[in-house]
């Protein structure tokens, strides 16, 4: 088969088998089978991201604007080709788990459409090395994801809701429909793509390419000086940040919860909210940040990256300590596990350590996102089921329904396990890598608080998982409804997408690149980090929640009041200003040219000279006189001016 | 010479159409702008730009001739698409509005369709002139005859509205005039072909006459206040060819001028261009506070016009941008203005915002396709996106990346959020939510499917083989143009 032929296919086919469902959007009989179509269309993706694992390896090119530096290239290395297939892989299990769980909606075409344009989106983002490129398939994600959470547009149903419905905090309603969940998500969004676009348009001024792998940003940097370098960046991270939704940008991705759970797998796993540590990721990994340190202004970049990165993962895990929704506990928690990823990239800065050819700051990032990829998608499917079992969308199950609910919740019970860092587990040696990451910044750059920051971060996400795990199926209140039959589907969804995580393990024990994961692991402090993760785990596990805590556990389930700011405070600015244009000053313009002052006075002129055709002699003699005074005195004023 | 007779196809049309049936007249009208659609879609793939000679007269007027570059080609193929899709729209559209006005519906078709082919079809020949006082001529035919559509079929208080619209585009077009005249008498012709860098000059007088003239009719925030009332009492085929078309082409004219002579622009460059995105970022607020979709809509055009005089400020990069963002605004505000035309022929005249909501329950086409407009306008995986990108790039060209031009930078990005901003929060406020009536109504493919279709154009045009064609064509020839001047100054022209 042809390389071009296997990324037509690769990108292609998701978005052409939904076209059909797409088109049949009136027929009921269609639209419950054409689901199947789109499915396989994402099976045909896994295969050619599998094939080009396997087979292709470097840079392809396919002309597009070929004059103007725009073109389709793909970057086949060792980030891309596994990220392809997690990605794809992801996508698939869930588009399957949907299959039931979409069953009967009333909008399927435009949930199917929107679905595999997504996945179709993330795949070019992840294989493009030219920006451009890259940022088409970065526009596709944030349109689809405005169409996927805001997918039960008629805000008729309680059970895709955030926030108790009438909850008042201030003068702010604390609850979100889907179809706000959507406006807010791409307000969000676009708000950090456009500087990104900037960004991009400079890097193609500036460095006379768009291909990620050829631009010289070393050369680049320098030509930009310190301050050209930190605007790029930051430009360029405004887009990042806000896909991944981290502080100050992470109110979208709570509020994204609104959409099916399927969307919130997707999304809030492997793709969009990774897409942004992905692309920091993949520039990261060409920047080579580690041979920068001659370069002025790159370092503030990176500081200000760690620097957002643990408070993301802070307040994402603090949080989400406080959370009492299914899903927007995950969220919180997701939100969380990014932050972590873009601050272990970060630290490559200083990080010169090198693993099988490979930067191992960038190593650990990519590899704590893949683990995070599929153990937080499983979790969210399990989460969707529970919805579907209880009718709620709050924390609830007891002992008796965990009995019940059996798969569920050895799912839930591994995946959070090994997602937390509990020794031996597969996240603990990634985890491990971290800490040591984080040592070696205290031991050599004198910097204490990331690792401190870490620990605790750690510790807290460690608290939230149990907590989800308790609360849904151990100690949480027995559920009002039940329903259990059927989710067949549904369980072989969050089943495939767990044991994936016993397959990241192999690769852990086997490959090459694991190595240094190994060896953190034995460490004494990693080993002692892990003990405090487990124990935790336990505690949380066995009391979920404080009662004594309640109130400081709504101001984390509030979010620390930080949709005030989203919410309240923005849009008041907005819509004043808006009220003074459209209030005051366009009908006073409007008044002037079009309705009062101009055509006022061309009436009242028009009504002057109207008025002096009146038609009565005395009027006409009136005027006659008048004008013969007025020259009388013009010519007596002149006549003296000239004899004086 | 096939070109030739491809566009006189639809002028043609003028005088056939009005003996016709409503529905042959409509589809013979449809055709003759889908044909050369594909004509100059085929003259774009080949990369074919003849010069037609039709007459030369004496100083100051010159040769006057069709240009078919590919600046002309891409407005072109814009115009004869928009309008092949809006005559189709306004079948079922202006059958109803006779209704509604108590018309006799086939004498008022005939009427009614004479307008429209005469008016679409010199906005057609306009960009393909390449003599200035023809491209004046052009321009003032298409102001009276959507004078007349205004006119005759508007909503609201139309006559007035009629007139608002004369007088504003009448000064406009005649300030316009003023300054193509003393560029005629100082360089003795006013064909495009004559009229090339380093020999000609457009004085600092005429730009100025032309300026005005073409920010009236653009608009830019001040004299803008005429444009929400056309654009929203106007019938709706006519505020879907108005606002996407019309107002544009006064940023053709200016493109034109632009390359003849950039100095004027490149004098007042920062005083322009703060105008611009102020203008911009203020019809933008506008558009939140609007509760008539259709007003709403032309808010939103201003905001747009905006973009395009920032990209003129912009170097050959801004301007290539200016031709890619009138494409996507054509094609995005064609879509948006049919769908406000769907909901009021669907709904009963519903125009008013605050009745909306949950409409995507009842016309899921028009819906979807609003969306697809937006994004069009957004700049989202359509052609826009291209058009964005070379805006910002000329941007970073003119401005440079540092702290200085930091408050430049933030203004245009911000600029540019804020149409999806208010596009997405209109998209929420109409369509989604609790609706009203979940019953789907069944409406009129003439509807819905030609919206489409401009929106699948829009999307193809981001890839090959258009995209291939078309943008490293027009680049090449701003480039070149531009280059000239470069080299006529003997300095370097940021």
């Amino acid at each position: 088969m042809s390389n071009e032929l296997i990324f037509l296919l690769l990108f292609l086919a998701p978005v052409v088998s939904s076209i059909p469902i797409a088109l049949a959007y009136k027929n009921k009989g269609w639209t419950d089978k054409l689901p199947y179509l789109s499915v396989f269309g994402i099976f045909i993706s896994v295969v050619m991201s599998i094939y080009i694992l396997v087979n292709l390896d470097g840079q392809y090119t396919y002309s597009w604007i070929p004059d103007l530096g725009i073109n389709f290239v793909f970057m086949i290395d060792y980030l891309s080709s596994y990220m392809g297939v997690i990605t794809a892989v992801i996508a698939f299990f869930i588009a399957i788990y949907g299959l039931e769980y979409m069953k009967g909606d009333y909008r399927p075409s435009w949930y199917w459409f929107c679905f595999n344009l997504f996945t179709a989106s993330m795949l070019l983002v992840v294989y493009s090395d030219n920006l451009f490129l890259l940022f088409v398939g970065w526009e596709g994600l944030g349109a689809a994801s405005w169409g996927l959470i805001g997918h039960w547009f008629r805000d008729d149903d309680d059970i895709a809701y955030v926030g108790k419905a009438g909850r008042k905090v201030g003068p702010l309603e604390f609850s979100w429909p889907p179809s706000f969940g959507g406006w807010r998500a791409i307000s969000t969004i676009r708000f950090g793509d456009v500087p990104m676009f900037l960004a991009i348009a400079a890097i193609w001024v500036f460095a006379g390419t768009l291909n990620i792998s050829e631009i010289n940003w070393h050369t680049l940097f320098i030509t930009l000086g310190a301050a050209g370098t930190i605007i790029l960046m930051v430009c360029l991270l405004m887009g990042l940040f806000t896909k991944s939704a981290q502080v100050p940008f992470c109110e979208w991705l709570m509020t994204a919860m609104t959409g099916p759970t399927t969307v919130s797998a997707l999304l809030h796993s492997a793709t969009m909210v990774a897409a942004g540590a992905f692309v920091f990721l993949k520039l990261t990994w060409y920047i080579e940040p580690w041979h920068m340190h001659d370069v002025p202004g790159v370092e503030y970049v990176f500081i200000f990256v760690l620097a957002i990165g643990l408070l993301s993962g802070f307040y994402g895990a603090l949080c989400g300590t406080g959370m009492r929704e299914r899903k927007v506990l995950l969220a919180s928690s997701t939100m969380s596990s990014i932050g972590l990823m873009f601050a272990a990239a970060a630290t490559s800065y200083w990080i010169e350590i090198e693993v099988a050819g490979m930067n191992l700051a960038l190593l650990v990032a990519f590899w704590y996102m893949a683990i995070h990829a599929f153990a937080k998608a499983s979790l969210f499917l399990v989460a969707g089921h529970l919805i579907h079992g209880t009718h709620s969308r709050f924390l609830c199950g007891d002992f008796e329904f965990g009995k019940r609910m059996k798969t569920a919740f050895a799912v839930t019970l591994i995946a959070s396990s090994f997602l937390v860092g509990i020794p031996l587990l597969t996240a603990y040696w990634v985890k491990s890598s971290m800490d040591v990451l984080y040592e070696h910044l205290w031991h050599h750059h004198d910097m204490t608080l990331p690792l401190v920051l870490l620990i605790v971060i750690s510790l807290l996400y460690s608290a939230v998982l149990a907590k989800f795990l308790s609360l849904n199926f151990i100690k949480g209140e027995k559920p009002k409804h039940e329903h259990l039959e059927g989710g067949g589907l549904m369980k072989l969804g969050y089943v495939l997408m767990v044991a994936m995580l016993f397959v990241i393990s192999c690769g852990i024990i086997l490959f090459e690149e694991a190595e240094h994961f190994r060896h953190a692991g034995g460490e004494v402090m990693s080993i002692g980090v892990g003990l405090a993760i487990f124990a935790v785990f336990v505690v949380a596990v066995y009391k979920p929640s404080i009662s004594a805590l309640s109130r400081f556990g709504s101001f984390l389930s509030d979010r620390m009041y930080l949709p005030y700011l989203n919410d309240y405070i923005l849009p008041k600015i907005g819509f004043f200003i808006s009220h003074i244009l459209d209030d005051y000053v366009n009908p006073a313009i409007d008044g002037f040219f079009n309705t009062k002052v101009i055509p006022g006075l061309f009436g009242w002129t028009s009504r002057r000279v109207r008025s002096i055709q009146s038609g009565y002699l005395s009027r006409y003699i009136n005027i006659v006189l008048g004008l013969v005074m007025i020259i009388l005195v013009i010519v007596v004023i002149l006549v003296r001016g000239v004899w004086q | 010479m096939i070109m030739l007779y491809v566009l006189l196809l639809p002028l043609i049309v003028v005088c056939i159409a009005p003996l016709l049936s409503s529905k042959k007249a409509t589809y013979l009208s449809a055709i003759s702008f889908l044909l050369p659609f594909f004509a100059i879609l085929y003259c774009i793939l080949k990369g074919c730009t003849p010069e037609i000679s039709i007459v030369t007269l004496s100083a100051p007027i010159g040769e006057i001739y069709l240009n078919f570059d590919y600046i002309s080609h891409a407005f072109g193929l814009t115009i004869c698409i928009v309008s092949a899709m809006v005559a189709l729209y306004a079948l079922p559209y202006m059958v109803h509005r006779f209704e509604e006005m108590e018309l006799n519906v086939e004498s008022e078709f005939k009427k009614y369709i004479f307008l429209y082919q005469f008016y679409a079809v010199s906005m057609l020949w306009l960009v393909y002139s390449g003599n200035l006082i023809l491209l004046y001529v052009f321009l003032e035919i298409a102001l009276i005859t959507a004078f007349f559509l205004i006119y005759f079929y508007g909503y609201g208080n139309r006559q007035w509205v009629g007139q608002l619209y004369l007088i504003w585009s009448l000064i406009a077009g005649v300030l316009a005039l003023a300054g193509i005249i003393i560029i005629g008498v100082t360089n003795g012709t006013l064909a495009l072909n004559a009229l090339v860098p380093p020999f000609a000059t457009v004085g600092m007088i005429a730009w100025t006459l032309i300026f005005i003239g073409m920010v009236i009719e653009l608009p830019v925030v001040g004299p803008h206040v005429w444009l929400p009332w056309a654009h929203a009492e106007s019938p709706t085929p006519l505020s879907a060819l108005l606002s996407p078309l019309t107002v544009g082409l006064a940023g053709y004219v200016l493109l034109r001028i632009a390359l003849i002579d950039y100095s004027f622009i490149a004098a007042y460059r920062m005083p322009i261009i703060i105008y611009a995105i102020f203008s911009s970022i203020y019809a933008g607020f506008s558009v939140f506070k609007q509760t008539d979709f259709k007003r709403l809509l032309a808010y939103s055009t201003v905001s747009q016009m905006g973009y395009m005089l920032v990209a003129l400020c912009l170097g050959p990069f801004g301007l290539v941008g200016l031709v890619i963002q009138y494409m996507s605004h054509a094609f995005g505000k064609s879509i948006l203005f049919s769908s406000a035309g769907g909901i009021i022929a669907v709904h009963h005249g519903l125009r008013d915002l605050n009745k909306m909501g949950g409409l995507h329950d009842s016309i899921p086409t028009l819906s979807n396709a609003a969306v697809i407009g937006f994004l069009n306008l957004g700049g989202m995986l359509t052609i826009g996106m291209i058009g964005e990108f070379f805006i910002l790039r000329g941007v970073v060209e003119t401005f440079g990346i540092s702290m200085k031009s930091l408050p430049i930078l933030l203004a245009v990005i911000f600029m540019f959020i804020l149409s999806v901003w208010y596009g997405f929060y209109t998209v929420r406020k109409v369509f989604y939510g609790k609706p009203k009536d979940t019953k789907r109504l069944e409406i009129s493919r003439y509807y819905y499917v030609p919206l489409f279709i401009i929106g699948i154009v829009s999307v193809l045009f981001v890839f090959p083989p258009l995209s291939t064609a078309l943008i490293p064509g027009l680049n090449s020839l701003i480039q070149t143009l531009m280059g000239l001047q470069v080299a006529a100054v003997g300095g370097v022209l940021p």
